[in-house]
């Protein structure tokens, strides 16, 4: 390698090739031993074709090897992606529509003479309002004999934890960050109610593979004979399967958070006023984070404004509803995620390297951070010198909501607690805010004893 | 024709086997569905061409 090229710390599983970074900019090689299959890539038109459906990230091909690496057989640019999502950050609806691409990918490649060798969401990001596979060396030559290589990886990774919401009613979201490989099947099978079992696709696709891989017949090596006839029945059966799953999960605690604010007098419109006057005055916002951002109400009123949004809330309905309203819209520069501000994604993988941390991810000009202080404060017990020293690393620009001990919100998560918190008042809330923040902006909203800030965070010296 | 692949993934002991049973049954499922397709078709009628004219 050429000394200021690294190599991602995620390339590293496939010989075919490796993604790596060269003077800020991304690139992926080619390797030599993969030239085949590349070739027949491209030359079939499968690349032509996916690019233009907008279900692969394009690329340039660059004429020189930037890796220096003699295994070197072509250099690509990939387009780039703006923000970086893993998979136990996404919601139901996030996951059921990447593993429906991955299997159009699927279908899409057998046509062409190729197989995709490996079936996981870390392949697959939101890009320009929709799932987008990213992996262009995944495409292998058909070898028609051959069973689907990846169809384990896409039970355990998709199949199982799109299963578990749909009959447990519930996200489980926490369960994929703890088996970034896929959830084994034995496990999936244990967690799934016995009712699964009557339905023909989830029997065959768990219930029966998580026996057999379990089994002793697991260890028998003898040559098995496929065709592409029973390749695409078994695409088919799987794509009828997650087609037919649903996130029925009615309501939470959030999900009917602005119907109801919205009745408190004109509170939201009061709110969106101040907001997009104190935003025009920003200069220059190339990225956004809404967090605690609800059925992103106010994402949508950054991306209106062309600014790119992150909208992150722990409340996987209030996401999931969220991301079917980007969809519907066709909204392109909101990226929805369930993150828990309390407990933010860690970094994770090979030297903890793989996926990096949240707040590592989340480095925006602009933080909104609207009714959300109390529930850090109150319902996490976070003081406000984490919170503040939270958002100075993430932000800029702040602008958030300080919700009185008055407020209805507020008695209502002191209502089962002990009010321990004679520390949280507006006064206090203030003067810590200030060690990181130059207060720009203090304002009321509306008729309520809700008030906002504008904020800047302070260069302070390292330490 | 020999196709030299590059297996990286573990393809998971015992999921090729899985694969033949499973195309195997979802087979025999789409056989009988055909065949329960045709009967019922004999017993359906097809929609008439609506007419060019309708009614005035």
């Amino acid at each position: 390698m050429s000394p200021n090229a690294f190599m991602h710390p995620a390339s590293y599983r496939d010989p075919s090739g490796f993604m790596f970074e060269k003077d800020g900019v991304l690139y992926r090689q080619v390797n030599k031993v993969f030239k085949e299959h590349y070739d027949h890539f491209i030359q079939s038109g499968c690349y032509k074709f996916l690019t233009e459906e907008s279900r692969l990230i394009s690329h340039q091909t660059i004429d020189e090897n930037l890796s220096g690496d003699p295994e070197g057989y072509l250099t690509l640019k990939p387009e780039k992606i703006d923000f970086i999502s893993y998979p136990y950050e996404w919601s139901f609806d996030m996951l059921k529509d990447a593993a429906l691409l991955t299997l159009q990918l699927v279908k899409d490649a057998v046509s062409f003479g190729l197989i995709l060798k490996d079936a996981t969401p870390y392949n697959i990001q939101w890009h320009k309002g929709k799932f987008i596979f990213i992996d262009t060396l995944s495409f292998e030559k058909y070898n028609e004999t051959e069973p689907w290589i990846a169809y384990r990886q896409f039970c355990e990774s998709f199949l199982g934890p799109l299963l578990l919401m749909h009959y447990h009613k519930t996200s489980f979201q926490q369960l994929s960050l703890s088996y970034p490989e896929g959830i084994p099947l034995t496990i999936i099978k244990k967690l799934l109610p016995s009712k699964s079992r009557f339905s023909l696709h989830t029997y065959l696709h768990i219930h029966v593979h998580a026996t057999i891989s379990g089994g002793n017949k697991a260890n028998n090596n003898r040559k098995v004979i496929f065709s592409k006839k029973k390749m695409l029945n078994l695409v088919n059966s799987l794509e009828t399967l997650v087609n037919g799953l649903r996130f029925s999960q009615q309501e939470s605690t959030w999900s009917a958070y602005y119907e109801e604010a919205g009745k408190r007098d004109d509170y939201i419109d009061q709110k969106k006023k101040i907001i997009a006057a104190w935003i025009e005055a920003i200069p220059s916002i190339t990225r956004a984070a809404d967090l605690g951002a609800n059925e992103g109400e106010f994402s949508k009123l950054l991306s209106e404004k062309n600014i790119p949004v992150v909208a992150a809330d722990f409340d996987s309905l209030c996401i999931n509803n969220f991301y079917n309203q980007i969809k519907s819209a066709s909204i392109k520069n909101i990226q929805p995620l369930i993150i828990d501000l309390s407990n933010p994604s860690p970094a994770i993988g090979v030297n903890n390297e793989e996926h990096s941390s949240f707040l590592s991810r989340c480095q925006a000009d602009l933080v909104l951070a609207l009714a959300l202080i109390h529930h850090l404060a109150i319902g996490k017990n976070i003081p406000f010198e984490k919170i503040a020293a939270f958002f100075s690393r993430v932000t800029e620009h702040l602008i958030i909501e300080f919700v009185p001990k008055e407020d209805e919100k507020v008695k209502m998560l002191l209502k089962n607690k002990k009010d321990i918190y004679t520390e949280y008042n507006e006064k206090n809330f203030v003067s810590i805010f200030e060690k990181y923040f130059s207060i720009l902006e203090r304002k009321i909203v509306g008729k309520t004893e809700r008030v906002l800030f504008k904020m800047k965070v302070i260069n302070l010296p390292p330490q | 024709m020999m196709i030299h692949q590059l297996l990286y993934i573990d393809p998971g002991s015992g999921s090729y086997l899985v694969q033949l049973i499973v195309a195997g049954v979802l087979g025999v499922a789409m056989f009988f569905k055909n065949i329960k397709l045709y009967i019922k078709s004999l017993f359906t009628r097809t929609p008439k061409k609506p007419k060019d004219n309708p009614p005035a």
